[in-house]
């Protein structure tokens, strides 16, 4: 009767600790701001509870979404800002010195 | 009946009922535990001392070993026992206070599970404890890195005692998570391609534990075993839920950049960033911190549409300066970039790597200026008024006519002694009456702001000047600051040397002909006469198939080589070890776009 009494004492207190745990976990001062946190998904173990393909660009219109994210050319042809006009006067000195 | 007895008659019923999740949830270990832990504690100082049998006896006897079990049903077995009594002990000799002390009990603790963990038939029931106690024992270990004096003073102890071979506490507890991660992934319970029973439910997630807390400690390169494991005999990735595969690709991604293999960590993080949902901000965010610079590596620069997304906030003043420096070819503008921001790219990794391998696409630009305001011939882009006959541009190509497509080199080093000087802190000013008064007693922060201001003033039209630093002295270079090699002077040889390596590099097409001084640009036909798109093709495309070209040939070289069945290849891709679905053929980016497709399980 008593180990009755007893046994109920660790399951009642534990059970709701341990999602207390859990949520101390993550913003635990251990971790840096740097750090890519768990996820805060449930059912760590059953493998079929965490997001749908809908809610990612890879499943929303796959791929247009992330398609302008990057820009290939980006040659500049502009050869009149400063630089390249330092540039150009520089190329002309050096060459009317060698002309002398 | 004492509370240890109470503790072992639950735990026995949670065993029979295979409840792995009950398991975890009393076989708690860090201190923010309910109060009757620490009775228990103190029962079993009082009850159980060192040295004394009578816990293992009292384990044997709460939980004995069943003979007869029914299906669905389960049992202690001795790994288990022996495991329940390490974690009596555990709590009986617990002391919070002490951390070395708590390093040394909690990481023989998650041993011992580990080891009950491997037991084929019951093992898998403790899956759920195993991750629980792993994340405390890499909590720990991730606080004790940050505090040197009590990891040298652990180190000392545990690493010590190897005989010669001294392990950090990172290591030795990666080595005792990766252990749980060996037991998950050699299940048999499931193949590799099929969905995941049995332990196998759980490799991502050590792997992922793992990766986390090398990553922390900066021992990324200790996780090449783990990837190798995992090319070798790891299940597809597809067939695990998406926050594992995020996380997974996050670090592989980073582990790709690390080593240098920019492609392939381009892939995995696009990959983490599709499938991470937006509403995960941070984690987004995480992933582009290393996402944006291995995209400039291989010559993409992020867009406004990116940088204007809520987790790229910031990162526009970081990367957009780099990017215009490395559009311009102006190395005083790419050092200042990097310079602007050199804490925030330092402590991640990037300040060197961007700083060397940026070099080249800067140098290309540069060339490509060059042979923009220099070159005469039909197809030139450039906007300049004086891009006709009058141009500067140099003897060769003058002497050419105006078609060839040649750069002339000694153009690029007369440019490149330019550049050198502006490094070593000469500054360009226009100065339209400098015979008046003498430029180096001027107060340079004068003349800056005149040279600032230029183009508003009559000053506009004059020539630039060179203005030397203060006392005539140029600055001091570190090696890398040169344009070469610190302070020395750019000559023919180097720049020889620096476009010949762009050729080779694919980031210019054409060849150096020595004796001419040149380099000549090939392929303008094909371009339609566009000297300069042939010459300076785009650089992602160049980048991107000479990592291509270099993969073809060490997967050819491997076929060819017989005697080598089954060997990896050898070069470039080939030190990515860890990549389960990235095989032996080129058809890996196949895969991995397949995977967009089948990966993404929608839940029930």
């Amino acid at each position: 009767m008593a180990s009755q009494k007893k046994d109920d004492k660790p399951t009642a207190e534990s059970k709701p600790e341990a999602p207390a745990t859990e949520q101390q976990r993550k913003p635990a001062s251990l971790e840096e701001d740097d750090e890519f946190e768990d996820f805060p998904v449930e059912g760590l173990f059953s493998p079929f509870r965490h997001w749908d393909q809908e809610e990612t660009e890879a499943g929303a219109g796959a791929g247009d979404a992330t398609q302008h994210l990057w820009e290939e050319s980006w040659d500049d042809d502009d050869t009149s800002d400063d630089f390249s006009t330092q540039l150009k006067e520089e190329l002309k000195k050096v060459e009317a010195a060698r002309k002398r | 009946m004492s509370l240890v007895a109470q503790f072992l008659t639950s735990i026995r019923g949670f065993v029979l009922e295979q409840n792995g999740e009950e398991l975890r949830n009393w076989l708690l270990v860090e201190n923010d535990v309910a109060n009757i832990y620490f009775d228990m504690a103190s029962e079993l100082k009082a009850s159980f001392p060192e040295n004394s049998q009578a816990l293992e006896k009292l384990v044997e006897k709460c939980l004995p070993e069943e003979d007869d079990v029914p299906e669905g049903k389960g049992s202690p077995w001795p790994g288990f026992n022996s495991f329940v009594k390490d974690y009596l002990e555990y709590w009986r000799d617990v002391d919070f206070e002490d951390l070395v002390r708590l390093h040394a009990r909690l990481s023989s603790l998650v041993l011992s599970c580990a080891n009950a963990l491997a037991n084929p038939t019951y093992g898998v029931m403790l899956l759920p404890t195993s991750m629980s106690l792993s994340e405390s024992l890499s909590k720990l270990v991730m606080g004790l890195n940050r505090q040197p004096q009590l990891l040298a003073e652990i180190e000392g102890d545990v690493a010590g005692d190897e005989g010669g071979e001294r392990k950090s506490i990172v290591e030795l507890a990666a080595d005792i998570i990766q252990k749980i991660f060996t037991s998950c992934l050699t299940d048999r319970s499931s193949t590799r391609w099929s969905p995941p029973k049995g332990k196998k439910v759980a490799v991502y997630l050590f792997a992922n534990l793992t990766l986390k807390l090398l990553f922390a400690c900066d021992k990324s390169r200790l996780a090449v075993q783990m990837f190798t494991n995992l090319s070798t005999s790891g299940p597809a990735l597809s067939l695990y839920p998406a926050s594992q595969r995020v996380t997974f690709l996050y670090y592989l991604g980073r582990f790709n950049f690390d080593t240098g293999h920019y492609p392939r960590a381009e892939m995995c993080l696009a990959e983490a960033y599709r499938q991470c949902p937006p509403a995960f901000q941070k984690h987004r965010r995480q992933i582009l911190t290393y996402w944006i610079p291995a995209n400039l590596l291989l010559g993409r620069f992020p867009s406004w549409t990116l940088l204007q997304r809520p987790e790229a906030a910031g990162f526009a003043d970081i990367f957009l300066p780099i990017c215009a420096a490395v559009r311009s070819g102006n190395f005083v503008a790419f050092h200042q970039a990097l310079n602007q921001n050199r804490d925030w790219l330092w402590d991640r990794g990037f300040y060197l790597t961007l700083l060397y391998r940026l070099k080249p696409l800067v140098w290309r630009s540069f060339t490509r200026k060059i042979f923009l305001i220099t070159w005469q011939g039909s197809a030139s882009t450039g906007s300049e008024s004086s891009g006709s006959k009058t141009n500067p541009s140099s003897s060769a190509a003058a002497a050419e006519g105006t078609k060839a497509a040649v750069l002339s080199l000694e153009d690029v080093v007369t440019c490149a002694e330019y550049v050198q000087k502006l490094l070593e802190g000469y500054m360009p000013t226009k100065s339209p009456s400098n015979h008046h008064h003498n430029p180096h007693k001027a107060n340079p922060l004068l003349l800056r702001a005149i040279a600032n201001n230029a183009t508003h003033s009559p000053a506009a039209h004059a020539p630039w000047q060179l203005i030397p630093p203060p006392g005539r002295q140029p600055k001091r270079l570190m090696p890398s600051e040169g344009l070469i090699f610190g302070n020395r002077r750019p000559d023919l040889e180097n720049i020889e040397v620096v476009v010949a390596g762009l050729v080779y590099q694919g980031l210019l097409n054409g060849f150096v002909a020595r004796q001419q001084k040149r380099f000549a640009v090939e392929g303008a036909k094909r371009k339609g006469g566009n000297a300069v798109a042939a010459g300076w093709p785009p650089p992602y495309e160049a980048l991107t198939e000479r990592f291509r070209e270099a993969w073809q040939e060490a997967v050819e070289a491997c076929d060819e080589g017989g005697g080598y069945e089954g060997a990896e290849p050898p070069g470039e891709m080939d030190e990515v070890p860890g990549s389960p679905w990235i095989w032996r053929s080129p058809g890996w980016a196949v895969f991995l776009s397949s995977l967009d497709r089948t990966a993404v399980m929608a839940g029930p």
